[in-house]
């Protein structure tokens, strides 16, 4: 690590600044253009979700439940392209082979409309509208990826579901990396008893599997918790298994700037130990921070998933990938006929292929000769 | 420092460690509001005095620092208690660690039998088209959800019937002889050891290939290239021995996420492993065999961490223990 | 925090976009596979394919598509001798079947919880207890009836407070001690009675506060008192016969340390498997924690074939241990396990199972409706906290629960076909009775109805509620709203609560839906009463209705929709009963210690009818019991009242089943 900074402190990243590098720099990689163009896409599919998707979250049609995707029609006529077009679908059970059909009603053509009204919502919680990028009329119904067992929309609760999955990845930075970098410094800047009693402590969070701790610490969630909240605390538990390593990695930084020659003289001018540490040596950890937070971001996203898929996170009625994707476990058996149960699956493998590479990028540029973190 | 004296320092430091570690589970386990006896409790045909019984047995009805004390000496004396769901939490937690240890050992051992080599031709290949298409393997492999790729592993073993699910042996087991049964447990330990390999290959693979070509590239390899050394040698007894260290201390970390990335993929894959019993008791608040499991995880990993310490003075000998 | 850099970059960032737009134009493709081109002449305006059938007429469909299994007759009692033994026998009532060959079956779960069959708390442990031992006397699964097992006969006293069990000559423990009147004393009198391992067994013999008398008349003769006559008593006598010489030192050392708790450490899962003494079918081989049990014949098992051939069948029974139904699918799919028991197969899985009949050579029994059911419910708790002197029930809340309208209209606004149709994939059965279909007293009378928005406005209206704006208001102006708790994780209790809360939409009411973990759940239900709205499962019993005296007597530990609680731990005492809660308290009395079968029938049916009226549980659909079994499985004779614990679970006559060797032969050519 303390190679890493030096290599560091030797390129330009002093001169111009952790920030201004990456930006004039990563548009370079093709693919971190690329990445940043899907994630670009994913997060504003997320924020306009409610305009883009044609049904809200909770909009649930009870008679359509588990059905497959909706077929959407062109139709061909003497050189004219009709439609695209649904139709009804209708559902019938067959008590002998206790199957469950659904069926097309072919009797009335329901037009694809793009521009089309329908719920009434918010865009971003204070615009009213009831516009929506595409729908069919009632009682058509169009379910892009099928619908779930209540009879909710699939690809509506995808993009609803895309709201937590990607912004917890971000709010889980906002909470550990200012919890770690402060008790990295502190402990580093310190030393001594304090250094050694915080270290411990680190150091047995960082003793416990991952994994372990994440179930065990979800499973005490208190009860009675609306939706946002357990979010929240889903957030916050998330973070808390991170921080302990980065909060580690900052201190053997701290520990070695706070030798150079700069701070010395800061102090020997008479700036108070906190100002100095706030000013001159926690702005030098920049550009380990800005990797690791890149890196940092995907593994947030890959827990809460993990942790919703096993329904220790977050919970329905809400969406989110991970818990969409219980859906998939719940029909093992019958995966194969049903593929589309695995799109949340893919979704996440996607965002975070994007964000591997964008952190991989951004260290090459900021650290070219780094290997480990 | 000799190695015994440093061994046994280690484990001294992890004792205090551990101690922490039992705390913070110890609290992490009274903050839930728990009810181990739930399923008692809403079992229609289980009576009052049963349910007493039952708390006596486990000890519930005592105030945490009571219980916690009780736990910390039963521990000392090597007992860890009882499961709520019956019998004793050590004969438990051997069964399944030694079914977990199983799949992560074949797991790391076929993750470095194929990432070395791979990394190794990577770097010294490197931008042929086979290095090329081990880099989309590697970044599809670092960025594949465990769950999702046994899922589809699932998906393919239902289709095809040709791999077992489920489980580590067949329904035959004790009738096959010595070889069957090796065959037996091999064959379902198949679709496990793929998804965990496949994913912990990428970041090796990618270490690997990184760490030989800065050593390629360094003075002295041109210097024992320009001595007349042949090209293979030079490769396969200098610059590896130099570039492999990086990679010992990733060792450690490796065992970690196996305990970890494990438990989704043995839930998914019904894999009677530990990670699914810590899974399964944390759910069911059974409190003796969380708190057990949790203490086992982290002593795996302080090992892993010792262990890889160890190798990295092996590997190096200018490392000294301290 | 791992993580490697590239050191060629330039080429590999090409692959690596080309990589990144690979995945994204297959997730749009995925998206998009659901395109399909027509042509207008393949177009076509066909008429509709009206549905034809009703709901009523699906839910009867599968009731008249109910497995029976012929009846196969009685058992006969005959006798075998070996020399100077005599040993009396009961013969089985299925064909001669072939001896020899492996069953795999299996369960889900984390296993049996103890080999200990009195210690037994969970239904695994139950079902393995079931192939071990054998009690006095069993239920027929064809007739409802009692008849002898252990026993050769037995009878009733007049006053129906005598029971005098005669035992057959020659039993033996699969050790080769034999079995007497010894161990049934044992059982009873002290095992049970001193409340070793599960003392519910114990609560369940007592009779109002009277445990019953047992004594020895001879060897093979004995005799049960009770103070009162009781009518579930005889069924309750099933209990396993206890072998004396094997657990009557340890009792009395138990009872000695005062330390009666300990006895459930004995034959636990962790014991050695050859030391568990049998006097089932079956004895204990082996045990793999967590992956599988393997049982292997008693030798002294007292029962022929027609033949005089030994049972039972089978040389090995073997059942995984796997952690939920879709493992146990794939298993069966698979060819590892011999059988898909009911419990398994969820409504769900049946169209999907049921497709493999033939290719799979297996065969589906529709064994009718289960005993288990889920229901929605009000908390109508009326009274303080003594503790912080605060209702538990918000006092506002508490009059709309108590409102019987508004329970009336609630369960006219839940749409249980759709719960069948969606969570069920229809393959299930919509429920409005305390009783299932299953139960042989289940009150034919009492009709199930469609769902009536209409109606239930109609009937709020009359509770003094009205609504404005789409909200409904009391008449004090209060906004009708409550929140519904279900344990979380469970994707059909998700769902329920789910269309529950959108069907209640249409009334008005604001459901807010909170999932909390199972032991949150019943510590809300059975301890801290703080809930308003709640949807749970229940098991039920399909012979002996009274076994729900723990939920339907107002002092029952599971009374859930008022629950009093015991003070200082002790009784439970009532002091707020409602009318209709003490008539259902009568009618259990009443039927507990009524003998003819006819005026029982009426004290039951008089209890569902007041809980169908009351709708203090909103019953909402019960699943359907289906099996799978592979046809090289001989004599398998499936009832819907002979279905126990997993592993045996349809089973009932596990000793006649039997592994077809040639029907596999042919199988396999």
């Amino acid at each position: 690590m303390v190679t890493a900074l030096q290599t560091i402190e030797k390129a330009e990243v002093l001169k111009t600044g952790a920030f201004a590098l990456i930006s004039k720099k990563l548009w370079l990689s093709k693919p971190a253009y690329i990445s940043a163009i899907v994630l670009t896409i994913l997060y504003l599919s997320a924020g306009f979700a409610d305009f883009l998707a044609p049904y809200s979250m909770n909009f649930a049609d009870p008679d359509l439940a588990n059905a497959p995707p909706s077929k959407i029609h062109l139709m061909i006529d003497k050189g004219y392209i009709s439609g695209p077009f649904v139709y009804r679908m209708e559902r019938l059970f067959d008590v002998d082979t206790y199957k469950q059909v659904y069926s097309e009603k072919k009797y009335a053509r329901l037009p694809v409309k793009l521009f089309t009204k329908g719920e009434v919502y918010r865009l971003f919680g204070f615009i009213p509208s009831d516009l929506h990028l595409f729908g069919v009329d009632v009682p058509g119904r169009i379910f892009l990826l099928g619908s779930d067992i209540n009879g909710r929309d699939n690809f509506s609760r995808l993009l609803f579901g895309a709201q937590k999955s990607l912004t917890i990845g971000f709010l889980g930075l906002l909470i550990m990396f200012p919890v770690g970098i402060l008790y990295g410094g502190i402990a580093g800047f310190c030393g001594g008893l304090v250094d050694n009693i915080m270290m411990r402590v680190a150091e047995a969070i960082m003793s416990i599997p991952g994994f372990y701790l994440l179930i065990a610490l979800a499973a005490i969630l208190p009860a009675g918790m609306n939706s946002t909240e357990r979010f929240a605390l889903i957030t916050v538990i998330l973070s808390f298994i991170g921080w302990a390593g980065l909060a580690r990695v900052i201190r053997g930084m701290v520990l070695t700037i706070k030798q150079q020659e700069f701070v010395e003289a800061a102090r020997a001018v008479g700036q108070s130990e906190w100002k100095n540490m706030i000013r001159h040596v926690l702005p030098q950890t920049t550009s380990f921070v800005i990797v690791a937070a890149t890196l940092q971001v995907p593994n947030f996203i890959l827990s809460e998933s993990g942790l919703s898929f096993i329904g220790l996170g977050i919970q329905q009625p809400d969406a989110s990938w991970g818990n969409m994707l219980k859906a998939a476990l719940d029909n093992a058996n019958d995966l194969y006929n049903q593929p589309w149960l695995l799109a949340p699956g893919l979704l996440i493998f996607l965002t975070i292929l994007c964000f591997n590479t964008l952190g991989d990028v951004c260290r090459d540029i900021l650290d070219p000769k780094s290997s480990t973190v | 420092m000799s190695l015994p004296v440093y061994i046994l320092r280690r484990a001294l430091q992890a004792l205090p460690l551990l101690l922490v570690i039992s705390i913070m589970g110890f609290i992490m386990m009274r903050l839930a509001p728990i009810d181990p006896l739930a399923y008692l409790k809403a079992n229609p045909a289980i009576s009052q005095e049963t349910i007493k019984a039952e708390e006596e047995r486990l000890g519930l009805n005592k105030p945490p620092v009571v219980q916690y004390v009780l736990w910390l000496g039963n521990l000392l004396k090597g007992d860890l208690g009882i499961s709520t769901s019956g019998g004793s939490v050590s004969s438990l937690l051997l069964q399944r660690a030694g079914n977990t240890l199983l799949l992560s050992v074949s797991t790391v051992i076929f993750t470095w039998l194929i990432a070395i080599p791979a990394g190794v031709y990577a770097a010294v290949y490197r931008n042929t088209i086979i290095d090329r298409l081990l880099s989309i393997f590697t970044a599809i492999g670092m960025s594949m959800p465990t769950f999702l790729l046994a899922l589809l592993l699932l998906m393919l073993a239902t289709k095809t019937h040709i791999l077992p699910i489920g489980g580590l042996t067949s329904q035959d087991f004790f009738e096959r002889n010595y070889i069957g049964k090796c065959f037996d447990i091999i064959a379902h330990l198949i679709i496990p050891v793929t998804v965990l390999t496949l994913i912990g290959l990428a970041a090796i693979q990618r270490q690997m290939r990184a760490s030989l070509l800065d050593v390629l590239q360094a003075d002295y390899v041109r210097t024992a290239r320009a001595k007349g050394l042949m090209e293979n040698s030079v490769i396969y007894i200098h610059a590896l021995k130099t570039a492999i260290n990086p990679l010992i201390t990733l060792f450690g970390f490796e065992f970690a996420d196996l305990l970890s990335g494990a438990a989704l993929t043995e839930t998914v894959l019904a894999y009677p492993g530990l990670g699914r019993l810590t899974l399964e008791a944390v759910q069911s608040k059974d409190m003796n065999l969380v708190m057990a499991s949790l203490m086992l995880g982290a002593i795996m990993l302080i090992t892993g961490n010792l262990l890889a310490d160890i190798l990295l003075r092996f590997a190096d000998p200018r490392i000294t223990l301290e | 925090m791992k993580s490697v850099s590239w050191a060629n970059k330039e080429t590999i960032e090409q692959i690596r976009s080309l990589l990144l737009v690979f995945v994204t134009i297959f997730i749009v493709l995925n998206a998009c596979a659901c395109i399909s081109i027509e042509s207008a002449s393949g177009e076509m305006h066909t008429a509709v394919q009206e549905r034809t059938s009703s709901a009523t007429k699906e839910q009867k469909n599968l009731l008249d598509n109910i497995y029976k299994a012929p009846y196969p007759g009685d058992y006969k009692l005959v006798t075998i001798e070996e020399g100077k033994n005599l040993e009396e026998v009961w013969q089985a009532r299925g064909g001669v079947g072939k001896a020899g060959g492996v069953l795999n079956v299996s369960s889900f779960g984390s296993g049996p919880k103890t080999f200990n069959c009195w210690a037994a708390s969970d239904d695994q442990s139950a079902g393995i207890a079931s192939l071990m031992y054998e009690s006095l006397l069993d239920v027929d699964p064809w007739t409802a009836k009692s008849y002898p097992r252990l026993a050769r006969s037995f009878s009733v006293s007049h006053d129906h407070k005598d029971y005098t069990f005669t035992l057959r000559k020659g039993l033996l423990w699969s050790d080769g001690y034999p079995i007497t009147a010894d161990d049934v004393v044992y059982t009873f009198g002290t095992l049970i009675a001193k409340g070793f391992g599960n003392s519910s067994a114990r609560d369940i013999l007592t009779v109002y506060g009277h445990y019953p008398t047992v004594e020895k008349i001879d060897d093979l003769t004995v005799r049960f008192h009770t103070e009162i006559p009781f009518a579930p008593f005889l069924s309750s006598l099933r209990m396993a016969i206890a072998p004396k010489h094997i657990l009557e030192p340890i009792t009395n050392k138990l009872i000695a340390q005062n330390k009666i708790g300990e006895f459930n450490n004995f034959w636990d899962i962790n014991c050695n498997p050859e030391t568990i003494v049998a006097s089932g079918p079956f004895k204990l081989h082996r045990y793999v924690p967590g992956q599988r049990i393997e049982l292997v014949p008693n030798p002294h098992y007292s029962m022929v074939d027609k033949l005089g051939h030994r049972l039972p069948y089978l040389s090995k029974f073997v059942n995984l241990i796997v952690p939920d139904q879709n493992t146990q699918l794939l298993k069966f799919y698979a060819g590892d396990v011999d059988l898909l028991d009911v419990r398994t197969v969820r409504g769900s899985d049946a169209a999907l199972v049921k497709q493999r009949e033939a290719a799979d050579h297996f065969k589906m029994y529709n064994l009718g409706p289960a005993d288990g059911t889920i229901f929605l419910m009000f908390n109508l708790c009326r009274r303080k906290n003594p503790k912080t002197g605060k209702f538990y029930v918000d006092p506002i809340k508490q009059k709309w629960f108590n409102n019987s309208y508004f329970r009336q209209a609630v369960t006219h606004a839940v749409d249980r076909k759709r719960m069948v149709d969606n969570i069920l994939r229809g393959v299930g059965y919509e429920l409005f009775t305390a009783e299932t279909q299953a139960s042989v007293y289940f009150n034919k009378q009492l009709q199930p109805f469609p769902r009536d928005i209409e109606f239930a406005k109609k009937l709020l209206e009359q509770g003094g509620f009205h609504l404005k704006d789409n909200v409904l208001y009391d008449s004090e102006g209060n906004k009708i709203e409550f929140t519904l708790y279900t344990n979380a994780g469970n994707s059909t209790r998700d769902a329920v609560c789910i269309i529950i809360q959108n069907d209640l939409k249409e009334l008005g009411i604001k459901v807010n839906y909170q999932p909390v973990d199972f032991n949150i759940l019943v510590d809300k239900a059975s301890n801290s009463l703080d809930w308003e709205g709640m949807v749970m499962g229940l098991t039920g019993s399909r012979l002996e209705p009274y076994d729900g005296a723990n939920v339907w007597k107002a002092n029952g530990r599971l009374h859930m929709f008022d629950q009093r609680l015991a003070i200082n731990g002790d009784k439970i005492v009532v002091s707020d009963a409602r009318d209709w809660e003490k008539e259902i308290d009568n009618c259990f009395d009443k039927g507990a210690t009524t003998f003819d079968l006819a005026k029982r029938h009426q004290y039951f049916d008089r209890f569902q009818q007041i809980a169908y009226d009351q709708q203090s549980f909103i019953y909402l659909f019960t699943n359907l019991d289906l099996s799978a079994v592979r046809n090289h499985i001989g004599n398998y004779m499936p009832t819907p009242l002979g279905i126990g614990s997993s592993p045996r679970g349809s089973m009932h006559n596990i000793e006649e089943i039997f592994i077809n060797d040639s029907a596999s032969e042919a199988l396999k050519k």
